[in-house]
């Protein structure tokens, strides 16, 4: 996940049509954009399908990226959690994870020495996500990692939308504070 | 906490419920054509997602299985990644861009013909040392519905073959055909559809391949055309040009 430079070449020359270099900028992305996928997917053969499409259309947009705008995870990413979540709203209901599975992913806190690897701005995310209100961290948290929308998530903990979307944005604005 | 304001303004707050991904289908697409539409708004979306992206590396990496790279490469280029690693540094090097410009690539793969199964027909000839056209054909339906682009690199010797649709699949296997001035088809073989990766045209068949000679696509039963000629219905038709 370092080396944003490298991602910034590899993304140009996959603009300029060279299939070499996105074939290095898929190796060095695809365990963690199947790995953001599958999380809010859980099934993996719809994971696999979202993940070739979002590389297909990271391959037709490259030149459309911009690194003033965006570092190139953060836009490869975006465009990961977008055809995932979009997945998942498109499903007519959705399959509850099995019991095991579903525990694993609920486990949305980073383990410690993940975060020994992670660049700083994730380490200070990670910081500052841990000096909110444990509620307000977890409903974060659950949004961005699972992709349920609010009503689906305040059903799930039984709270009212309400207050779930005021956890979510008090804790959003303190941490874009602490941030600052 | 009490230096901080308790809400957002509510366009700051839709920007961070879309970053988030916490809006509903229709609350969402709403605010993607927001985006499209509203510099500032975009810009509020943008900073959300920076914001968060970093979350995104406490994912516990997974990787994907190798079948999912085979499916995007031959969705993306007519070119295996192993003939794309083995052209470095020989003059076809040189031409990279040449895979930027073929429009007509991504068109197919994000346009109205399903992509629904990518066949990559190749053989590696030796190479030549002089730098060959390539030629290409986009094989229509009468209707205009692109069925498949061939892209014949003479000099790799490699005809590579992108069915764009297979949703014609009753049994028959598919045929690909060459008519030269006028002589009768000469096949170069049958498609198979349904299992993306590599076959093989024999290299002979290959021989004079040229612009303006009309590539064509029958339906023939399993095995190919029992007679040597088209036998079934020609779906497809397209003449080639050099690029």
């Amino acid at each position: 996940m370092s080396g944003g430079g490298g991602l910034v070449i590899l993304l140009d020359r996959a603009a300029s049509g060279d299939a070499g270099a996105f074939k290095s900028l898929y190796d060095a992305t695809s365990a963690k954009l199947f790995g953001v996928i599958l999380r809010i997917l859980h099934e993996r053969g719809e994971a696999e399908d979202v993940l070739q499409e979002v590389y297909t259309t990271v391959w037709r947009k490259a030149a459309e990226f911009d690194a003033e705008r965006a570092s190139p995870i953060t836009w490869m990413v975006t465009i990961a959690r977008n055809r995932a979540i979009d997945r998942l709203r498109s499903r007519t209901s959705r399959p509850s994870a099995p019991l095991e599975e579903a525990a694993e992913v609920r486990d949305t806190r980073a383990p410690a020495d993940e975060l020994i690897d992670a660049s700083t701005a994730a380490q200070r995310l990670h910081a500052a996500l841990g000096s909110l209100d444990a509620r307000h961290a977890e409903a974060i948290r659950s949004t961005y990692f699972e992709g349920l929308t609010y009503e689906a998530l305040a059903a799930r903990e039984g709270i009212p939308v309400g207050t779930l979307k005021s956890w979510v944005r008090r804790g959003l604005l303190r941490m874009r504070g602490e941030l600052a | 906490m009490s230096d901080l304001p308790d809400d957002m303004d509510p366009v700051d707050g839709l920007a961070a419920d879309f970053a988030l991904g916490a809006l509903d289908r229709e609350a969402h697409r709403e605010a993607e054509r927001s985006i499209a539409r509203d510099p500032a708004f975009r810009a509020a979306v943008e900073g959300w997602q920076a914001l968060l992206s970093p979350l995104a590396e406490g994912v516990a990496e997974v990787a994907p299985p190798p079948a999912v790279w085979e499916r995007i490469s031959a969705g993306i280029a007519p070119v295996a990644p192993n003939v794309a690693a083995t052209s470095l540094g020989s003059p076809r090097a040189s031409r990279a861009p040449f895979w930027s410009s073929l429009a007509l690539w991504r068109g197919l793969a994000g346009g109205a013909v399903a992509f629904a199964a990518v066949a990559v027909a190749m053989l590696v000839a030796r190479p030549q040392p002089a730098v060959q056209p390539l030629l290409v054909a986009t094989l229509a339906a009468p209707d205009g519905a692109a069925l498949l682009t061939a892209t014949y690199d003479a000099s790799r010797g490699a005809v590579i073959l992108t069915p764009a649709d297979k949703s014609k699949d009753d049994g028959r296997t598919p045929e690909l055909w060459v008519i030269e001035d006028g002589s009768p088809p000469r096949s170069l073989g049958t498609i198979d559809v349904s299992v993306p990766g590599s076959h093989a045209i024999p290299p002979e068949r290959l021989k004079g391949l040229k612009a303006g000679s009309t590539l064509a696509i029958s339906l023939e039963p399993k095995g190919g055309s029992p007679t040597g000629a088209p036998t079934g219905p020609v779906v497809a038709t397209g003449k080639l040009t050099g690029i």
